[in-house]
C-alpha cells in the first residue's frame, strides 16, 4: 500500500497504525488543497493523528529529518493556509474530535482540535450556553483551524473573534515540546502565548487542545432588515448605529448583485429594487433589546432607509439569515467561477471602498458582488469570472491586489478573518515594511528555528517582499 | 491636551545605547518610564531611565469608529475625560493607580480592573501598536480595525510584557458606548456562601460588571440600559450601595496600602481558599486580593489549584520560564541585546530558567 522505499513514510508507519498513514500520489489527492482549490500540492505523506502523543512523535520526526510539517483540520480555510508541502508531511487533526469536558460553572469547554465549531454550541445548549464565533463554515470547520486562523463570523461584532473566546490551549512545538498557554484563570502571568498562537496559521506549533469560553444564550434576539436606495446611505447607517450607542450582535450588508443572486437561489424575501440592505441582530435581555430597537429604527430612517422591517418570528429571522449565509453558493450560480477576499477597513470608509471597488472592477471588465460584516468593516467582495476566458485569472488577481492595496491605503488590513496563507503572501509586502517582516520572522524563528512549520505561508521572506514590490512598481 | 511626538528622540536614545553595547561598553539597559505610578507595586525603575511621559497626545479619535489611537505617554485621566464627553469609554476596565498614570504604562503592565471577569479585558481591547524594538527600529503591528489577521498578533503580545519587548510609542484601543447607568447593590453574605452566589451571578450576564466581597458584604454592580438594570436589581433585593469601584480598580482603596500585598488568581469555580491576612474577593472569586499574607504559602497553594500569585508589595515571587525557555527566545526576537527593562525581564518572564 505504501511506497516502502520512502524512509519518511516508513518512519511514520512506526509511529502510527498503517491505516492512518496515507502515501502515494492517488491516495493523497483528497488532501491536496483546502477550500481555495486554485492552490494545490500533493504531500509526501498524510498523517491522521488521534492523540497529542502522536502529534509530538510526528513533530519530532519532521525535526529529525528536516522535512516540512503542514497541519490542518477540516480544510475549510479560504487562503490556502493548509495547502500541503510537496516534500513534507500533512498532519490532519480532524480525528482528534472529542469534547473532553464542559464546565457550566466556569462557562468553558475543553475540546480536542478536530471538534467541529457548531458541535460545541450543540453540546453546551443543554446548559443554556453557546460558543460565539460563527464562521460561515461552522457546520464543518474545526476549532483547531479556527484558532490557527483566528476565525471570525457574523456575530463577532458584539462577541469577539476566536482569540477573545479561547481561554487556554496546548501547543506542540516542532521540537515535540508541549507548551500550555492560558488556562482556566481569567488572567495569566508571562508573555501572552495564547494571543500569539491565534492566527499563526500553524507556523509556530500544532494546537492539540483548546479551552473555549462559553457565552450564556441571550434571552431575546430581534432582527431588523433595512432597504437603502444607495450603497453609500447603507454604509453611513452602519456608522450611525454605532455612534448612537448600540452594538448589534450582527450587522451585515448586501449589495444589489448579492441580493439578486440570493433571491434567485433561496427566496429569502429581500427587496430586489434596493441598492443595499442591512441585516441587524439585536440580542440580550428583553428590556435591553427593546431599548436598542427604539434607538436603531429611527437611526435607520434618518439615514435614508426606504423600508425597515422587523422579523415577525423565528422562522422569518432564519430565512433572512439563510439568504445571507447562502450568498456564496448563490453568486456561484450566476457566474461560472468566483473569488472572494476579505480586506477590512475603518467603518467610515466602507462607502469609499465600495465605490472604489466598482471603479477597479470596471477597469478589468469584471463584476463584483458585495456581502459582508459591515459592523466590523470586514468586506467580502466576491469577484465573478469565467476561468475559461484566456486572461480571466490574471485580471482577477490584479483586481484583488488593487482592492487589497486600497484597503491598506485607507487604514485597513488585507485580511480580517480568512488569513494570509499563500493567497495574500504578496500583499504582506505592501502592508508591512522590511523591519516589520523581519520582526515576524524573528518571532517565528524563536519557536520554529528551522522554519519547518507551514513554510512559505503567512510571513513572506524579505527577498520575496522586495521582488513583489518591484513587480507592482513596474506594473504601474 | 498637550501634544508632542518624541518618537525620533526616543529612537535616538535607544540607538545610542545599542551603539554603546556594540562598542563593548556595558549595555546597562533602559528602564522605560511613563508616569511611574506603578513603582510602588513591585515594578521598580532600574538602570538608565527612558522617559516616555513627554510623548503624548491623541493621534486619531473618531467616535463612530469606536477606536482611539494615542501616544503612549498620554495620561489616562485625560483620555477618560475625552471619551466621557462623547458618551464613550474604553472597552477595557483600565486601572489608573496615580494621577500621572499613562496609557502606555497601562498596556505594558497589563493590569485589569474588576470588569475583566465580565468581558472587559485590556488584552482584548488592544488592536494595534507602534513600537521601538531592540534593533532601534520603529515597527507597526495590528492596526485601527477590530478584525485583522495579517501577520502574527504582536500587538496583543505587548499587553503585560512590562516593556521587556520594546518601547510602546502609540497604541490603538477599542472603545464602547458608555452604559446608560451603573448601579450597585450590597448583600450580607458570609464568605462560605460565595460559591452559591457565583452560580447565581452567572444569570446576571451580560449586565453584571462587578462582583466583589469584602468584610462580610457582597457588592454587585450592574451596567446597561436603565430599563433593563432596574427590574433586575429589584428582583435581586439587597441594599443600594455607593461602593467605590474605581478605588478598587485603581488600587487606591485603603486596603491596597498594606505592606504585604498580593493578588491570588484561581480558575473559575475553584473551591474558595482560606487565607491568613485581610482579603478582598474580586472577579467572582477568580481573583482575591490578600493583604499581610504569607506569599510563598499563597504561591504554593495557588499553584496546586491551577492558579498563580502576583505580589504587588513585599518580596516578589520569581516566575519560572515554563518549557525550554520559549519566553527567553521570544524576548531575544524583539530585543537581542536585552536592553529593555532587563530587571523586570529576569523577575517576571525569564527567571528560574536552567
Amino acid at each position: 500500500m505504501h511506497s516502502k522505499r520512502d524512509p519518511i513514510v516508513e518512519a511514520l508507519c512506526r509511529i502510527l497504525p498503517g491505516d492512518r498513514v496515507i502515501s502515494g500520489c492517488e491516495r493523497v489527492a483528497p488532501f491536496e488543497c483546502d477550500a481555495l482549490p486554485v492552490y494545490r500540492e500533493r504531500p509526501r505523506a498524510v498523517a491522521l493523528v488521534r492523540s497529542e502523543a502522536e502529534v509530538v512523535a510526528v513533530a519530532r520526526l519532521c525535526r529529525e529529518w528536516q522535512v516540512p510539517l503542514v497541519s490542518r483540520g477540516a480544510g475549510t480555510g479560504l487562503s490556502a493556509g493548509a495547502r500541503p508541502d510537496a516534500g513534507g508531511i500533512l498532519l490532519v487533526t480532524s480525528p482528534m474530535d472529542r469534547i473532553l469536558s464542559i464546565d457550566p460553572d466556569a462557562m468553558t469547554a475543553r475540546v480536542q482540535p478536530g471538534v467541529v465549531n457548531l458541535q460545541i454550541s450543540r453540546a453546551a445548549a443543554a446548559q443554556n450556553l453557546f460558543y460565539a464565533p460563527d464562521p460561515s463554515s461552522q457546520i464543518a470547520c474545526s476549532i483547531g483551524g479556527n484558532v490557527a486562523e483566528n476565525a471570525g463570523g457574523v456575530h463577532c461584532l458584539k462577541y469577539g473573534v476566536t482569540v477573545q473566546n479561547v481561554t487556554g490551549l496546548r501547543l506542540v512545538t516542532i521540537d515535540g515540546e508541549v507548551l500550555t498557554a492560558g488556562g482556566d484563570c481569567p488572567a495569566q502571568p508571562g508573555y501572552d502565548l495564547l494571543a500569539l498562537v491565534h492566527g499563526s496559521e500553524g507556523g509556530l506549533g500544532i494546537v492539540t487542545e483548546v479551552t473555549v469560553r462559553l457565552t450564556p444564550q441571550p434571552s431575546r434576539t430581534r432582527m431588523l432588515m433595512a432597504d437603502f436606495p444607495t450603497v453609500r446611505a447603507a454604509a453611513d447607517a452602519v456608522s450611525a448605529i454605532v455612534r448612537a450607542g448600540v452594538i448589534p450582535a450582527a450587522l451585515e450588508m448586501m449589495d444589489a448583485l448579492a441580493i439578486e443572486a440570493t433571491e434567485k437561489f433561496c427566496h429569502p424575501g429581500y427587496a430586489l429594487d434596493a441598492a443595499a440592505i442591512l441585516l441587524i441582530d439585536l440580542d440580550g435581555q428583553p428590556q435591553e433589546v427593546a431599548a436598542d430597537m427604539a434607538v436603531v429604527e429611527p437611526v435607520l430612517a434618518r439615514s435614508g432607509a426606504t423600508r425597515v422591517q422587523r422579523a415577525a418570528d423565528a422562522a422569518q429571522r432564519e430565512l433572512w439569515w439563510k439568504g445571507r449565509k447562502s450568498a456564496f453558493p448563490a453568486v456561484g450560480r450566476l457566474s461560472p467561477d468566483y473569488y472572494c477576499i476579505d480586506g477590512t477597513v475603518p467603518r467610515h470608509r466602507i462607502g469609499d471602498v465600495l465605490e472604489a471597488i466598482d471603479r477597479f472592477a470596471a477597469r478589468y471588465q469584471l463584476r463584483v458582488a458585495n456581502v459582508f460584516h459591515a459592523g466590523d468593516g470586514n468586506l467580502h467582495p466576491i469577484i465573478m469570472f469565467n476561468g475559461r476566458e484566456v486572461d480571466a485569472v490574471d485580471r482577477v488577481e490584479h483586481l484583488a491586489a488593487d482592492i487589497l492595496e486600497y484597503c491598506i491605503e485607507v487604514g485597513g488590513t488585507i485580511t480580517g478573518e480568512h488569513g494570509v496563507g499563500l493567497e495574500k503572501i504578496d500583499q504582506m509586502a505592501v502592508q508591512f515594511s522590511d523591519a516589520e517582516i523581519a520582526q515576524f520572522l524573528a518571532v517565528k524563528d524563536a519557536l520554529d528555528p528551522d522554519r519547518l512549520l507551514n513554510p512559505g505561508k503567512l510571513i513572506p521572506t524579505l527577498a520575496h517582499c522586495q521582488e513583489y514590490r518591484m513587480l507592482r512598481k513596474s506594473d504601474g | 491636551m498637550a501634544e508632542r511626538d518624541c518618537s525620533l528622540q526616543l529612537q535616538e536614545e535607544v540607538e545610542r545605547v545599542l551603539r554603546a553595547a556594540a562598542a563593548g561598553g556595558a549595555a546597562g539597559g533602559l528602564a522605560i518610564a511613563g508616569g511611574a505610578s506603578r513603582t510602588g507595586f513591585n515594578l521598580p525603575l532600574g538602570g538608565h531611565r527612558l522617559d516616555v511621559g513627554e510623548h503624548r497626545g491623541v493621534i486619531d479619535y473618531q467616535p463612530d469608529e469606536l477606536m482611539l489611537r494615542v501616544r503612549s505617554g498620554t495620561p489616562l485621566a485625560e483620555l477618560q475625560a475625552l471619551l466621557a464627553a462623547e458618551g464613550q469609554r474604553f472597552a477595557a476596565d483600565i486601572p489608573q493607580p496615580g494621577a500621572a498614570s499613562t496609557i502606555g504604562g497601562a498596556v505594558a503592565s497589563g493590569w485589569d480592573g474588576p470588569a475583566r471577569a465580565f468581558g472587559q479585558s485590556l488584552r482584548d481591547s488592544l488592536i494595534g501598536c507602534r513600537m521601538l524594538n531592540g534593533r532601534g527600529e520603529i515597527v507597526n503591528f495590528g492596526g485601527q480595525v477590530m478584525k485583522n489577521v495579517a501577520g502574527y498578533d504582536l500587538s496583543r503580545l505587548q499587553v503585560g510584557a512590562l516593556g521587556t519587548l520594546g518601547v510602546l510609542l502609540d497604541v490603538s484601543l477599542r472603545l464602547l458606548p458608555r452604559p446608560e447607568c451603573s448601579l450597585t447593590r450590597s448583600f450580607l453574605v458570609p464568605a462560605a456562601d460565595l460559591p452559591q452566589w457565583w452560580q447565581k451571578t452567572r444569570s446576571l450576564r451580560p449586565l453584571i460588571s462587578g462582583a466583589c466581597h469584602r468584610n462580610g458584604r457582597l457588592y454587585l454592580r450592574l451596567s446597561g440600559r436603565r430599563a433593563a438594570v432596574r427590574p433586575l436589581l429589584d428582583s435581586l433585593g439587597g441594599e443600594d450601595s455607593d461602593f467605590d469601584w474605581s478605588a478598587l480598580r485603581d488600587l487606591r482603596h485603603d486596603f491596597f496600602s498594606a505592606e504585604q500585598l498580593a493578588a491570588v488568581y484561581l480558575p473559575r469555580g475553584a473551591p474558595p481558599a482560606q487565607y491568613s491576612g485581610d482579603v478582598m474577593v474580586d472577579w467572582e472569586g477568580a481573583r482575591t486580593w490578600v493583604a499581610g499574607g504569607d506569599h510563598p504559602a499563597l504561591q504554593r497553594r495557588a499553584g496546586e489549584a491551577g492558579g498563580f500569585v502576583r505580589v504587588l508589595r513585599g518580596r516578589p515571587t520569581q516566575v519560572a520560564d515554563s518549557g525550554r525557555g520559549w519566553q527567553r527566545r521570544i524576548r531575544r526576537a524583539f530585543d537581542p541585546q536585552g536592553i529593555f527593562n532587563p530587571h523586570l525581564a529576569e523577575t517576571c518572564f525569564t527567571g528560574g530558567e536552567v
